[in-house]
């Protein structure tokens, strides 16, 4: 059993968001970097499965030096092997450029699983993972809640509106991209992080999976042509002042909504 | 110069809000751009619902029926869509942001070799092309997108524009699909039980986000304050990903939609999920250390500051008040 879990390094959830120079992104220098929140929770699913029967996780991932640290955190929470595509013929990929770009280290791997997370913290696309399925011809689904293997199939609960799950049954091989909160996320150990040294850390070109000319920003269909703080239209009446002020204000307006 | 193809959407024998939402985006697109606007209605059986929205927006209408278009498939719905956008000429092809839209959209994208846009707040003609709007960073940020020519697949938040109002000179033709042999099966739909929390039922809901900080938290901060205004506690997806409450308490697009007399946000960012989830509420007060959260862009109220101080305060202040 061989499971490839995809996993982006993003911003930190709490980093400093100041627009870049261009005005297309955001500026990285001095910022942390993490492994994408809904990509922990595959990682620890394939983890699970690695924990209860014979099986292989390798991760994989896109992105520059700084990508090196998440795939070694990977590697300290238990998976077997690391595949990172450094590559700056990368950079400016859309969705689908990631997306070939992953597809062609599926093609040299062969797993019988792909775990990913819904979407990522950053870009919010939610697009690689079905993208990814469809470029290999295997069937997927996304918003995972609940994964119970069997032989030759997987039967996943999928999350729709209004609190409900849609129970899908996909044939092996296949994709599924998680739901956050899919489980509890387990910490690389001591033990872990020392091993971790030593596993396999494999560096890829678009060369060496055969896509070059089909990613990277020239390749990219669509781009950002700029990112800016939103727009506000109305926005709420910020109480200022000590805090016994603040709390007067906000008694105000509780009296006045009838709820004392 | 392709046509815009809607992906309409039937929930409940109906089709839904969302799709006429579409309508608004693509007719409006359609005129400023010169493009012919179709739909695809997919379904067991549709033809009522097709000729109905042929009519109100949705133009020429593709219809596939069939018994495996019955309940949702991505293979099959990813196949009905390649087609149709062959029958339809279309390059820009809408759907909207839904459980099944997200699920199929990026597999069409793909498919089609095209490029991709997801969760617009807004599509509008710009100079020689379109331009297509979205938030990035959990909301923090708007990111304006542009294509550089050939097909692009967009889905649509539900709720982002209103519905279209108004008539279109429709027509309905149907449409086969093969989809072969399919590797995805629906199984069922599992409804949510309902257990416990009800919120949809609370006249006051204090809800707490990841700024609260610790579970305990919210037993020690979060429900005094919900307690002495006689409602309900509420939390965001993340506190209950992380395990600090169950997920009956979550207020948001996968919890519970709530439409309460006041809403409190308490350490709440305000990711558009969750705003899905309370937006709706006659009065939001917001609390939050970061001026920037999108919360406040919902809420009425809004304190920029420590939780921890404020809500304590204000609890004391509503007992004193009560008696």
């Amino acid at each position: 059993m061989k499971i490839m879990v995809c996993l982006k390094q993003v911003p930190h959830q709490d980093a400093r968001l100041d627009i870049d120079g261009n005005g297309t992104w955001i500026k990285e220098d001095g910022i942390k970097f993490e492994i994408n929140s809904y990509d922990t929770y595959a990682l620890e699913e394939a983890l699970q499965v690695k924990d209860a029967e014979e099986a292989e996780v390798v991760v994989v991932s896109i992105g520059p030096d700084r990508v090196t640290q998440s795939l070694r955190t990977a590697l300290g929470m238990g998976a077997d092997r690391a595949v990172h595509v450094n590559d700056a013929a990368t950079n400016g990929s859309d969705a689908l450029g990631i997306a070939k770009t992953l597809a062609a280290v599926a093609k040299q791997e062969n797993p019988d699983l792909i775990y990913m997370g819904l979407m990522s913290d950053d870009g919010n696309f939610a697009a690689v993972a079905p993208m990814l399925a469809e470029l290999l011809g295997i069937p997927h689904t996304t918003a995972a809640v609940k994964i119970e293997r069997s032989a030759g199939s997987l039967v996943v609960d999928r999350e729709i509106e209004g609190g409900a799950n849609e129970v899908v049954e996909l044939q092996t091989p296949c994709l599924v991209a998680v739901q956050s909160g899919l489980n509890q996320v387990r910490y690389a150990s001591l033990k872990g992080i020392m091993a971790a040294k030593k596993k396999p850390l494999d560096v890829k070109t678009a060369a060496d999976l055969g896509v070059e000319g089909q990613v990277g920003a020239g390749a990219a269909k669509v781009q950002i042509a700029k990112i800016a703080p939103p727009v506000k239209g109305d926005t709420a009446e910020i109480l200022t002042g000590s805090n016994d002020e603040i709390v007067a204000g906000l008694m105000g307006k509780i009296k006045e909504l009838g709820l004392l | 110069m392709g046509s815009i193809l809607i992906v309409a959407e039937i929930q409940g024998g109906q089709i839904r809000e969302a799709s006429f939402e579409l309508a608004s985006f693509a007719n409006a697109v359609g005129s400023a751009t010169g493009r012919d606007v179709h739909s695809l209605v997919i379904g067991g059986s549709a033809e009522t619902l097709a000729d109905a929205f042929s009519k109100k927006g949705g133009g020429t209408v593709h219809l596939v029926e069939g018994d495996v278009f019955e309940n949702y498939n991505a293979e099959a719905v990813t196949a009905a869509i390649k087609a149709a956008v062959e029958a339809s000429g279309a390059d820009l092809v809408l759907m909207s942001n839904t459980p099944s839209g997200w699920d199929s959209a990026p597999r069409v994208a793909a498919g089609l070799d095209a490029g991709f846009v997801s969760d617009c707040f807004k599509i509008e003609a710009e100079g020689d092309g379109i331009g297509f709007h979205r938030r990035v960073f959990n909301g923090k940020l708007d990111a304006h997108i542009t294509s550089s020519g050939g097909i692009v697949v967009a889905t649509v938040q539900p709720g982002a524009t209103a519905a279209f109002e108004g008539s279109t000179d429709g027509s309905v033709s149907k449409l086969d699909v093969n989809v072969g042999d399919m590797k995805t099966k629906f199984v069922e739909t599992k409804v949510a039980e309902s257990k416990g929390v009800d919120l949809t039922k609370a006249d006051v809901i204090v809800s707490g986000g990841r700024g609260v900080g610790a579970p305990e938290k919210f037993e020690e901060v979060i429900k005094p304050l919900a307690d002495a205004l006689g409602g309900a506690m509420g939390a965001s997806r993340p506190v209950v990903d992380a395990g600090w409450l169950p997920h009956e308490y979550q207020v948001g697009s996968s919890g519970q939609v709530v439409t309460p007399k006041l809403y409190v946000a308490a350490g709440i960012s305000g990711a558009i999920q969750h705003l899905v989830g309370m937006k709706g509420s006659n009065f939001i007060i917001a609390i939050n250390k970061d001026p920037d959260a999108p919360i406040f862009e919902v809420a009425d109220l809004g304190v920029v500051g420590d939780l921890h101080e404020v809500i304590p305060a204000l609890t004391e202040a509503v007992k004193a008040a009560k008696g």
